[in-house]
């Protein structure tokens, strides 16, 4: 417990208010610590504002997996809380969790039959009105070894050994014969796998979405925004996969808020919040 | 005195390193002759007998592939100098890689690893890719890397070989230690045999007369071929145990231009797809031409067929594709090597040239059963 909240408190240098709240639990002990409550947070994915799954309906999913990390929630003051989340030796750890909406099921060939929706963890938010996360891997972990890595950084399917780092994001939806799906991913990254350096384009998504109740809502996935300019009647199936000048990934990347190709960076409209 | 026990301490201490270093396993024999550096290998992987031997079966086994289908061998043939002998590869479940398969030979020396990838420098890195990616499916063990681990404790003689060729470790039975086995089985297949290498040995018969003046031809300033393929592997992207600075290469050699923008066909943009540079467009490793004449097709996308194409290609300094989706003349290219300035050759200097490339061939490396498939009677 105190190896993570460290660890937090390393990672939250950059916001004072957090850092001087860790810093009272601490060293200050219990009596004046703000209590920690328990969190939980749930996903959905969804086409057109219907849930969308693997092996169903008109639209369905082909896969969606994504890495979640930084989590935080606004109290009902407007100050920003971390949410410690629960190790848990498979899907989450302290500051990175996995959420997994696919089970293998119908066009969900890549995946496995195991699910998960949920983030579960602790925070000294009361009133919590907004929540705030990153879709993607903290650089100091996207390039370590993945077969050192703890779980949920240890699944091949998700690590890009081509690119050094993780897939962040692998969705897809199929219709018919046709079919689109997302590879996103740091690229153009510098240095040798061991000893990555820096990347051109990091591509992990802000999400940052007020009017938030964990106990109320959900956080969809709407992949109908995600890919709302492809075309998915044309018979042929597409892809991107965060290469620098794939014109597939313009639309996509628009969607996540993400700069590319000379387009600037945005609020992402992939990610809401549904009651 | 009261630091006496102290000094004791750490005079024992240093005693028992000095006893456990001299104590370790004796140095790996790598084969090689005597003009020939070691590789450099990582620190956490080095080199055993009983290792190599490990990464062997490995090498061969086609559990290590999610459908049972293939084992690393189907894209790196013994007899082909570890290539396959296609323009493109094709993975366990029938999709075609957009390159084809590159030699294992002498790759303990290759600075990058693969045809464009400025990340990967080491042979435990790159070897996840081909089992666990999937864009294309190559083994197909995405997912399921669990799998190579329990493999490995579940049968006898892996069980075995893993706990002697990992003594200190104390759960061996890791997918991390099946790719250090198999990269090191990778980096132990060197290739130093060739007619070409007895000849500089001093045998002066080992090569044709016309080989010989192939040679000269080829590494003269009139071809340039040697600023590329230069070194004793024949590439510019080598390093070895004895050389401190990062040796890598890539180079467009005018294969494509598409829309006359230098463009490659959007599957296959070389150093570009990693870097996102547009200068990067088309740039790819010079491959080491050791074993050259067993591994045709050509190019990263075999799109040349033979070695004299290959010569002709050099000669013009760029290809010309009239039609189709993919024409375009690439000695026009703006991102051309410098090198690739095409030159004047008489059909009897191309054919010397050709000798001289089929001199490179070393015959050993094809049979030798050291890396031979050892699931075959």
């Amino acid at each position: 417990m105190i190896r993570s909240l460290t660890k937090l408190l390393m990672r939250s240098a950059k916001r004072p208010a957090r850092n001087c709240l860790l810093v009272a639990l601490l060293f200050a002990g219990s009596a004046c610590s703000p209590s920690r409550t328990d969190i939980q947070l749930d996903f959905v994915a969804t086409w057109n504002g219907e849930t969308i799954r693997c092996g169903k309906g008109a639209v369905q999913l082909s896969d969606l997996r994504f890495y979640v990390s930084d989590l935080a929630v606004t109290d009902a003051k407007g100050v920003e809380h971390a949410v410690l989340m629960t190790s848990d030796g498979r899907w989450q750890q302290d500051n990175v969790a996995l959420i997994d909406l696919e089970n293998a099921a119908g066009a969900c060939a890549n995946g496995d039959s195991e699910m998960r929706s949920v983030i579960t963890g602790t925070t000294t938010a009361a009133g919590i009105s907004a929540v705030q996360f990153v879709v993607g891997v903290p650089f100091s972990q996207n390039h370590a070894n993945p077969l050192l890595a703890d779980a949920p950084l240890n699944d091949s399917a998700m690590h890009w050994h081509w690119r050094s780092g993780y897939k962040f994001l692998r969705a897809g939806v199929a219709t018919g014969d046709d079919s689109f799906w997302l590879h996103l991913g740091s690229t153009g990254c510098e240095g040798t796998v061991q000893n990555i350096t820096s990347c051109a384009s990091p591509n992990r998504v802000a999400v940052d979405l007020s009017g938030f109740s964990p106990e109320n809502d959900r956080i969809a996935i709407d992949l109908s925004a995600l890919f709302a300019n492809v075309d998915l009647q044309d018979g042929s199936p597409g892809d991107c996969s965060s290469g620098p000048s794939e014109e597939n990934c313009t639309m996509p990347f628009s969607a996540l808020g993400l700069s590319f190709a000379g387009n600037p960076a945005s609020r992402q409209t992939v990610f809401r919040i549904q009651q | 005195m009261r630091y006496l026990p102290v000094l004791l301490a750490t005079v024992l201490a240093v005693c028992l390193l000095l006893y456990w270093q001299n104590g370790a396993e004796p140095a790996y024999d790598w084969n090689l002759p005597a003009d020939i550096p070691e590789p450099v290998v990582p620190a956490d992987n080095p080199m055993s007998d009983v290792k190599v031997e490990l990464g062997r079966w490995l090498f061969y086994d086609t559990r290590l592939s999610g459908n049972g289908s293939m084992s690393c061998e189907n894209c790196h043939l013994q007899r082909l100098a570890f290539t396959d002998g296609l323009p493109r590869s094709v993975g366990s479940t029938g999709e075609t890689h957009p390159r084809g398969s590159m030699s294992l030979v002498n790759t303990a020396y290759a600075s990058r690893l693969t045809w464009a990838n400025p990340l990967l420098d080491r042979l435990e890195d790159q070897a996840l890719t081909p089992l666990f990616g999937d864009r294309p499916v190559e083994m197909g063990k995405g997912g399921r890397e669990s799998e190579v681990g329990a493999l490995l404790q579940s049968d006898e003689r892996y069980r075995k070989l893993t706990k002697a060729a990992f003594p200190n470790d104390e759960n061996p039975y890791s997918v991390l230690n099946a790719v250090r086995a198999i990269a090191a089985f990778v980096r132990s297949i060197n290739s130093y045999n060739s007619p070409y290498d007895r000849y500089l040995a001093g045998e002066a018969d080992a090569m044709t007369p016309a080989g010989v003046r192939g040679m000269d031809l080829f590494f003269s300033e009139r071809l340039e071929c040697f600023h590329c393929h230069g070194g004793f592997n024949f590439t510019d992207s080598t390093t070895h145990a004895n050389v401190n600075i990062d040796r890598v290469g890539f180079h467009n050699n005018g294969l494509y231009n598409l829309q006359e923008t230098g463009a490659y066909p959007a599957d296959n943009t070389g150093l570009y797809d990693m870097t996102g540079e547009a200068r990067d467009m088309g740039r790819f490793k010079a491959p080491s031409l050791r074993n050259i004449a067993l591994t045709a097709p050509y190019m990263h996308d075999g799109s040349i067929e033979s070695l004299a194409e290959v010569i002709n290609h050099y000669k013009r300094g760029g290809r010309l594709i009239e039609t189709g989706p993919n024409s375009g003349d690439g000695r026009l290219s703006p991102f051309r090597s410098e090198f690739v300035s095409g030159f004047e050759l008489t059909d009897d200097e191309a054919r010397d040239l050709l000798d001289f490339l089929t001199a490179l061939t070393d015959e050993t490396v094809l049979t030798n059963e050291r890396w031979s498939n050892p699931h075959r009677p």
